[in-house]
């Protein structure tokens, strides 16, 4: 889970896997996707309790939905 | 299993003491901070890691590897916060989730590139993206976000 300069300085890493092609974004759309609650809220003195509660639990599946799923 | 109160606590402890140090505790630090005695505090730690968050300790070890979002061992992903290089995040994607937890301040990451070695480097402030040089930055993974919770300490 990487950082690039560019998507040409992606495909050109050596981590590059064509399968994996639909998980390269820019970031901005990562940085969206990091925006989540689940993320947001870790500052909170009960977050493994909230994580497992039902609202902890739909903001994970939201989070999941946003990430790109192969074509 | 350790109760899911006294997760929490840990959970908060770890946290707190890395946004404020950069550094995780050692069990058994976090062991007195809990008001427990260090085996307990040493269990806890490990619950913790099997509790599902993103968090995995040195392998072999009780030691603190990795927290979400921040990596006790040094990663490409150096975090400045209000010009204060102090953190390094987990991964690039863990690195965009370091500023929900300085609220109000700026955040910067700052990276070499994988391919070429060029830095890039990402700002922001809460929801705001204050700068991301170069613009053409991207975010990439060859495994599902979190992947496979055994493999962690091995990417």
């Amino acid at each position: 889970m990487n950082l690039f300069r560019s998507e040409e300085h992606a495909r050109r890493s050596a981590s590059f896997d064509p399968d994996w092609v639909h998980m390269l974004m820019p970031v901005a759309d990562w940085a969206d996707i990091f925006s989540s609650p689940m993320f947001r809220e870790r500052g909170r003195g009960d977050y493994i309790s909230w994580l497992r509660s039902p609202e902890g639990q739909a903001s994970t599946t939201a989070m999941r939905a946003k990430i790109p799923k192969p074509a | 299993m350790t109760d899911v109160a006294i997760l929490d606590r840990a959970f908060s402890a770890v946290l707190a003491r890395m946004v404020r140090t950069g550094q995780a505790p050692h069990y058994v630090e976090l062991a007195a901070e809990l008001g427990v005695d260090p085996e307990t505090g040493r269990r806890i730690v490990n619950d913790l890691m099997a509790s599902g968050i993103p968090a995995w300790t040195h392998p072999g070890t009780d030691y603190i590897a990795s927290f979400p979002p921040f990596n006790n061992q040094p990663t490409q992903y150096r975090i400045t916060v209000d010009g204060r290089q102090r953190w390094f995040a987990q991964c690039g994607f863990e690195a965009l989730a370091v500023r929900w937890l300085f609220p109000g301040q700026a955040v910067r990451v700052d990276a070499p590139c994988l391919d070429c070695g060029e830095w890039l480097s990402i700002e922001t402030r809460d929801d705001e993206i204050l700068s991301v040089t170069p613009p053409t930055m991207v975010g990439y993974s060859r495994s599902a976000v979190g992947g496979d919770a055994a493999s962690r300490p091995f990417r």
